[in-house]
């Protein structure tokens, strides 16, 4: 405990208001997309395991990486042999099938569509079919760009990431109990409570939440400050090119030369990465004599995101170039992008991240409530922005998790041959959480938020049992088959509804009739008469 | 330098005009000091090119954030425009001058 003396300063306490002022505005100008962005990027742990769950007719073939990446080479070969280039992404124990893409020789006379990527059995190569979905590759792309086109979705998500890494700083500051409060939660006494709420989550996970934050911003930080770059190095290739080597893939020489068997340039590979696998292989010019095979490390071992590489002549087998072994700052930040995406991590590790996530959530959450509990005033009209706000926060925290369950719903409804089905289960997100929010304005705020809470703890709630009515995949046949991704999603869903329905339940409670006045509160608990910093706000 | 109070509530447009400023001057005058001068200390570190400029892009975000919350404790906005915007122009300037490293 600080000193009486000390906590009178002038000058601390005149920090601590001000910081106190701007993170309330900070977390209230960024905290309806931040939450947005918590609760879709914490989903995203399961990016693999979503899409897996959203192709139920797809189960996972075990390959090793030599075995997957013959058999899409044999496959590409067999259909399009005189291509430009081939990407193959290997699948790992977390990923059911190999994706490929191809691109073809650019064609002046008449240019080419781009192909769809396939999904290929990572045993026989063969194509494989499955309903069309973005899977947990939507969650993942709306948590960085919004559903906002290019590049104003990722410029939006970079000024709300800002704005809460100067939450967190200022929250820190204006936070002097942060021990204390690490055990505090004071029950239904009304804004103690919602100030006791929003620092618990705040302060227990303060670490994450820092963390993910500037990792986040890391993540592109190539787009938000290239300016550094710029002072170095006249374009950013030549930055990419220093930092991470430049494979040495060049253009076709005419000549005809056949593609040799990756599996060599596999092993050899893993032997330089401490028998590591590859995650990507990039064929260029196959079938050429100047053909190039650049063979790219898994990063599911390792902090590092940055993937290690080694590029092999196709014709020959010969290795022509390696990534350079990188610097303190680059390989820093390759281990701050890894942080960010956690694909180290393991099972536990991962779901760790995940409950971290939705205490996040919840912090930014209560934060928002907050708002607007410290500014209602009991015997008079609420002004427009308190309105505002109250409606804007109902929109944002109760109505969104409806719309996500709606995704995942959509996904197991609409018929699986129905064209343009991946973009319906997309409009079904948005259109059950901004129609929500829009219907919950015929409600009181009270019941609004009882009802919109309800309606998304009955919307996850639902995910098991429609998954076991439309597949062969429910919960009984998942347990009976030891088939632990669909029993964890089952269970994870009903966890999540009961989330929500706790949040009602919250809701549903009557407020305090008169909440004591803050002062008393101080008096009882601490022997000085300190001023707690949130007061200032 | 700093100031004893936190902000005080002007009203009227006078408020309301120096209060936007003193946000516009926070976000893009901040963005431009941070960006101005880790590109300065990317030109300026030795060893390797690549290494000096992740240092600098790595150290930017945190500059950026506490560039901006001291534009919200400082109360006089002249003096918060002129450190802000002043450093974004003397260090950008700086590595105009400086030119890429050769």
């Amino acid at each position: 405990m600080r000193s009486n003396l000390h906590d009178g300063s002038t000058a601390v306490r005149g920090l601590r208001q001000s910081m106190a002022w701007i993170h309330a505005w900070l977390g209230l100008l960024a905290g309806w997309i931040l939450f947005a962005m918590f609760l879709t990027g914490t989903a995203s742990y399961f990016r693999p395991e979503i899409t897996r769950w959203m192709q139920p007719e797809l189960r996972p073939a075990h390959a090793s990486a030599v075995q997957a990446a013959q058999a899409a080479i044999n496959h590409l070969q067999a259909t399009s042999p005189g291509d430009q280039q081939w990407f193959i992404y290997l699948p790992d124990d977390r990923t059911a099938v190999t994706r490929v893409f191809a691109r073809a020789k650019p064609d002046p006379a008449k240019p080419a569509p781009r192909r769809p990527e396939l999904k290929l059995d990572p045993i026989t190569g063969q194509p494989l079919e499955a309903r069309d979905t973005r899977g947990g590759e939507h969650f993942y792309r709306f948590h960085f760009q919004l559903q906002l086109p290019h590049p104003w979705g990722r410029w939006l998500a970079g000024v709300c990431a800002i704005f809460m890494l100067a939450a967190i700083i200022s929250g820190v500051i204006t936070h002097k109990r942060i021990f204390a409060d690490f055990f505090t939660l004071r029950w239904r006494k009304g804004q103690r409570s919602w100030l006791d709420a929003h620092n618990a989550p705040a302060v227990l996970a303060l670490p994450f939440h820092a963390m993910i934050t500037y990792t986040g911003l890391i993540t592109l930080v190539a787009m938000y400050m290239p300016w550094p770059v710029q002072a170095n190095f006249k374009q950013a290739d030549d930055f990419t090119a220093a930092a991470y080597g430049r494979p040495a893939e060049g253009k076709a020489s005419g000549q005809a030369a056949p593609l040799l068997p990756v599996g060599p340039m596999i092993q050899a590979a893993a032997q330089a990465w401490g028998g590591d696998p590859p995650r990507t292989i990039v064929i260029r010019n196959p079938n050429d004599a100047a053909a190039t095979v650049t063979v790219l490390r898994t990063t599911a071992s390792r902090l590092n995101a940055r993937p290690d590489s080694i590029t092999f002549s196709g014709a020959t087998g010969q290795p022509l170039s390696k990534s350079p072994a990188p610097g303190p700052a680059i390989s820093t930040a390759g281990v701050l992008l890894g942080l960010h995406l956690g694909h180290f991590a393991s099972p536990a590790l991962r779901w760790a991240g995940f409950f971290l996530g939705l205490i996040g959530a919840a912090m930014v959450g209560t934060g928002l409530v907050l708002w607007v509990v410290k500014r209602r005033k009991p015997n008079a009209p609420p002004f427009f922005g308190l309105r505002l706000v109250e409606r804007l926060n109902i929109g944002a925290v109760a109505c969104l998790p409806a719309g996500m369950a709606a995704f995942l719903l959509a996904n197991r409804l609409i018929p699986a041959d129905l064209p343009n089905r991946a973009v319906l289960e997309v409009s079904a997100m948005f259109w059950v959480w901004f129609g929500l929010a829009v219907v919950s304005l015929l409600r009181p705020v009270r019941r609004a938020w009882i009802e919109t809470l309800g309606l998304s703890a009955l919307a996850f709630a639902a995910i098991p049992v429609v998954n076991a009515v439309s597949t062969d995949r429910g919960l009984f046949n998942s347990l009976v088959a030891g088939d632990w991704l669909f029993v964890s999603f089952d269970l994870a869903m009903l966890v999540v509804a009961a989330f929500c329905g706790v949040g009602a339940l919250v809701a549903s409670r009557k407020p305090p009739a008169s909440p004591p006045p803050p002062k008393v509160m101080v008096r009882k608990r601490k022997p000085a008469p300190v001023r707690e910093h949130a007061d200032a706000v | 330098m700093s100031s004893d109070r936190p902000l005080k509530k002007t009203a009227g447009w006078l408020g309301a005009a120096s209060m936007t400023g003193r946000a516009l001057t926070a976000l893009v005058g901040g963005y431009a000091s941070a960006a101005a001068l880790s590109s300065l200390l990317a030109r300026l570190l030795p060893g390797s090119p690549a290494e000096a400029s992740a240092w600098g892009m790595i150290v930017s975000f945190l500059l950026f954030a506490c560039l901006a919350l001291w534009a919200f404790h400082e109360r006089r906005l002249v003096y918060v425009a002129a450190v802000l915007w002043g450093s974004a122009l003397l260090a950008g300037g700086a590595v105009m001058a400086l030119g890429v490293r050769p």
